[in-house]
């Protein structure tokens, strides 16, 4: 029906907007709204970014796509909230040894997540290398994984 | 690596030593080091250069004592954390493989090392050290967004720890970032 307002998947958002023909105008979902990005320019940290939209960098890039006069405050606004957030997940990741770490990712995003793993990655790798276990040979996780799953074929 | 072989080795008794053992590859390898000369004479009593690998079989096996490096010292190395804490910027250290270094001989010649509790902790205080300032300085450079950076003086073990870290959060960084290019948003969307 003309005028109204549905909600649809992106890809779907996508391939139907066309700047010529005019088959449908986007509204930006609410935590890329004015209102949200002060939230944001005020203080990142705070928001639980994975109770807002757990891609909340990769699906405002995305956003850009559409010929939106607010496209520049939203790519700054993305920008900064990562430069913001960015030295508490640091912070937090290369310090968490052995903890659990539960609560510190349950507000970051999924790109945060990636990140977050990388740094815990980094740190376990060094405490392994300092306790001495680097030197030890063990079972790749592919193989582990393999007999798993041949055990799975025999219940089957 | 420094060690100075104990007085009652002789080379002799070395060679009869390595050849009763398995590992006769090892044995093989050692002969053609000493043989060939590139490393010894080993006369006991004498200070003699050898690879680190090679001064910690000999520590094992009893044959030698291990000289420590010359910055493998308390007070030296408390003079490079002091340094370390007061500076901004990251200090040369006196070995570019101070940690590794450090713990293996601590780990196989700590009676060879005087004070080695003490270096253990000093090393390790440097390290902490040296790893905020690493942080901090990447906080600064995400924020003020430059676009590249030069950080002398980091050892390969320091860049290891957040290496990995750093490059992946600065590739998400740069990706935003052309995002705020107009009109060339549209290439870079493969998140």
């Amino acid at each position: 029906m003309q005028g109204s307002k549905v909600e649809i998947p992106l890809w779907l958002a996508k391939g139907l907007y066309d700047i010529k023909r005019r088959i449908l105008s986007v509204e930006l979902p609410k935590i890329y709204k004015e209102s949200w990005r002060t939230v944001f320019s005020a203080d990142a940290n705070v928001v639980d970014l994975h109770k807002m939209g757990p891609y909340y960098y990769g699906f405002g890039s995305q956003l850009l796509n559409f010929d939106n006069p607010e496209n520049p405050e939203i790519a700054q606004t993305i920008l900064q909230t990562f430069i913001g957030r960015f030295r508490r997940i640091m912070d937090s990741s290369q310090n968490a040894y052995n903890e659990d770490t539960s609560a510190l990712v349950a507000r970051l995003d999924e790109l945060e997540r990636a990140l977050f793993r990388a740094g815990q990655k980094g740190l376990n790798d060094f405490q392994c290398w300092e306790k001495g276990q680097a030197s030890q040979i063990t079972a790749s996780s592919l193989v582990q994984n393999y007999r798993k799953r041949k055990f799975m074929d025999m219940d089957g | 690596m420094h060690v100075r072989l104990m007085k009652e080795t002789r080379f002799s008794k070395q060679c009869h030593n390595f050849v009763c053992p398995v590992n006769s590859t090892f044995l093989i390898f050692i002969l053609n080091l000493i043989l060939q000369g590139d490393l010894g004479p080993f006369n006991p009593g004498l200070p003699v250069e050898v690879p680190l690998w090679l001064a910690i079989n000999l520590k094992q096996r009893q044959k030698c004592r291990l000289i420590p490096p010359e910055w493998m010292d308390a007070e030296k190395l408390e003079e490079i954390r002091d340094k370390e804490r007061k500076e901004d910027t990251f200090t040369p250290m006196p070995n570019p493989y101070y940690m590794e270094l450090t713990k293996l001989l601590l780990n196989y010649a700590s009676d060879s090392i005087p004070k080695a509790d003490e270096i253990r902790t000093l090393v390790k205080d440097t390290w902490d050290t040296r790893l905020a300032k690493l942080r901090l300085s990447a906080d600064s450079f995400v924020r003020q967004q430059e676009a590249h950076a030069k950080l002398d003086n980091l050892t390969l073990m320091e860049i290891n720890t957040t290496g990995t870290f750093l490059t992946q959060a600065l590739d998400h960084m740069y990706k935003l970032r052309t995002n705020l290019q107009p009109g060339e948003s549209a290439q870079s969307q493969d998140f």
